[in-house]
């Protein structure tokens, strides 16, 4: 599977809620450098894959190896480490709501690197404003701001610390289109910029299409497909072509109806 | 045979309960002597539990004194014993009644208010945010709550045991026709350092079952505002009856002979 060297690199992955397999041994590569979208439907586990590399869910089995280091089962400090080099950005962007905007953008520069107030709120109404908000909204709190508003502040902060590795956890989705092509802009932008490797996962095609260099396809726990987004219309696989036209007819229409 | 395999699960499903809150307990209390500190949000949880909460437990403890030295004396006046009322009212306010209904109290108001945030942070994911941020979520969420209920709760109290006297004070000297001078000696004279020392202990203990509960049941609360909701319940149902459970325990390790 690996080519180039392997950012990300997962191997045999499995993760159930009970009795549920939400991830099946799923094997997955991210190159250093490549913006990756892993596409799939409601409730297939890619939340849960981009929580068991973060950390924030323990996987059942399996290994995950980010630049060659093992990091399942890392925890403390060496865990704090790994997060350092980590960005993300959520489905509901997560601001801390307590905080005003400046802080939450500013939070991992204070929190992890120990800058001080002034200069952390500098580069943090610099960040404000590369994600088309102005420096009247540093004081202002999540709750004062639009869903879209919100998920540029949440990028914003996602990339605040220049980390390495860039997650977003439908970033486009429960926005409108218009908004939704502002924010695929610009997480474009700031992947380039900052030369990270991204990893997203939407259902939303169009999305997935103008931010991703490759495509997954997740499917029953595993990955059933990878190539770049120019070959995707012609994959050949059936689960990939059905997700791709929102068919109601197919595999995976049909295994829904079987179980 | 089906009730025994029902009760089997009620007893293995209490184990692993107390297993998951003394995992939490232990990593928790872990954190507070552990750097990273955050003493600004100690400093805002001090503010929180202590200097706001001052006034319900102000009220509460001026008409438990209050009713205190009414209640005793109609009951001393029929053995002609009415001079033990400042005694009766000094030492129950101390020992029991102001460390216990102050942490009642307290646990409605900040238990709840503590398990509806965390609980909310939960279910829109800024827990886990704080995680991707390098941030420990029992050091930067729990432990400045722990410390700050095991601080203030003791400050509360102790301001409670002062109103508390005085608003006996006040009904005995203005309604029941106490000599001021007196009622001050008799409560001054059969008043022990233990009596305060064991209601402060008791408040120390109070301010962390509080605080520990209403953290638990947020941070482990599942599916959007019902489970807040839920959270909230049990954080405030859970320290209340550990309140009283333990307030027990205390009163048995100070005063059973």
């Amino acid at each position: 599977m690996t080519e180039t060297r392997a950012k990300i690199a997962i191997r045999g992955l499995q993760k159930s809620f009970g009795p549920k397999h939400v991830l099946r041994s799923l094997d997955l590569d991210v190159r250093d450098g490549e913006s990756l979208v892993v596409i799939g439907g409601s409730g297939t586990g890619k939340s849960v894959l981009i929580k068991c590399i973060v950390g924030i869910l323990t996987p059942d089995g399996g290994s995950i190896k980010i630049d060659g280091e093992e990091v399942i089962g890392v925890t403390g400090n060496a865990r704090d480490r790994v997060n350092q080099k980590l960005g993300m950005l959520f489905q509901g962007a997560a601001l801390f709501d307590s905080l005003p905007l400046w802080e939450n953008v500013a939070f991992g520069l204070m929190s992890a690197h120990g800058m001080g107030k002034t200069e952390a709120r500098e580069i943090a109404i610099e960040l404000l404003a590369d994600v088309g908000l102005g420096a009247e909204a540093a004081d202002m709190y999540p709750a004062e701001l639009s869903v879209g508003a919100q998920k540029r502040v949440g990028l914003a902060r996602a990339i605040a610390t220049k980390p390495e590795i860039l997650f977003f956890d439908e970033p486009t989705t429960g926005i409108d289109p218009i908004m939704g092509d502002v924010i695929d802009r610009l997480i474009i932008d700031c992947v380039r910029q900052l030369g990270a490797t991204a990893l997203t996962i939407t259902h939303e095609m169009e999305s997935a299409r103008r931010i991703g260099d490759r495509i997954a396809m997740i499917y029953d726990g595993r990955i059933v497909w990878v190539g770049g987004v120019d070959e995707i219309d012609d994959s050949g696989n059936e689960v990939v072509d059905q997700f791709i036209h929102g068919r109601i007819e197919g595999p995976m229409t049909s295994a829904a109806g079987a179980a | 045979m089906n009730f025994v395999a029902a009760l089997g699960r009620v007893f293995l499903n209490f184990l692993a309960a107390t297993g998951r809150l003394a995992i939490f307990t232990g990593i928790s209390v872990s954190h507070i002597v552990r750097p990273p500190f955050y003493p600004h949000l100690l400093l805002r949880q001090v503010i929180e539990i202590g200097y706001y909460s001052l006034p319900v437990v102000g009220l509460t403890a001026v008409f438990t004194g209050m009713v205190l030295a009414l209640q005793s004396y109609t009951g001393f006046a029929r053995f002609n014993a009415e001079s033990a009322v400042a005694t009766v009212v000094v030492l129950s306010v101390t020992r029991e009644l102001a460390p216990v209904l102050a942490g009642l109290m307290v646990a409605g108001r900040i238990g709840a208010a503590m398990a509806a945030e965390i609980g909310t942070m939960r279910v829109t994911e800024q827990i886990d945010a704080l995680s991707t941020l390098s941030t420990n979520p029992y050091k930067y969420l729990v432990a400045p709550r722990l410390l700050a209920g095991m601080i203030m709760l003791p400050c509360c109290v102790f301001v409670a045991d002062i109103i508390g006297v005085f608003g006996g004070y006040l009904i005995s000297v203005h309604k029941l026709g106490f000599n001021p001078a007196v009622y001050l000696k008799n409560t001054w004279q059969f008043l022990e350092t233990v009596d305060v020392v064991s209601g402060l202990v008791k408040a120390g203990v109070f301010g962390f079952l509080i605080a520990l509960m209403g953290c638990y049941h947020g941070y482990h609360s599942r599916g959007g505002a019902q489970g807040v909701g839920a959270a909230t319940t049990n954080a405030v149902v859970s320290a209340s009856i550990l309140i009283l459970g333990f307030n027990y325990v205390i009163t048995e390790a100070f005063f059973a002979t």
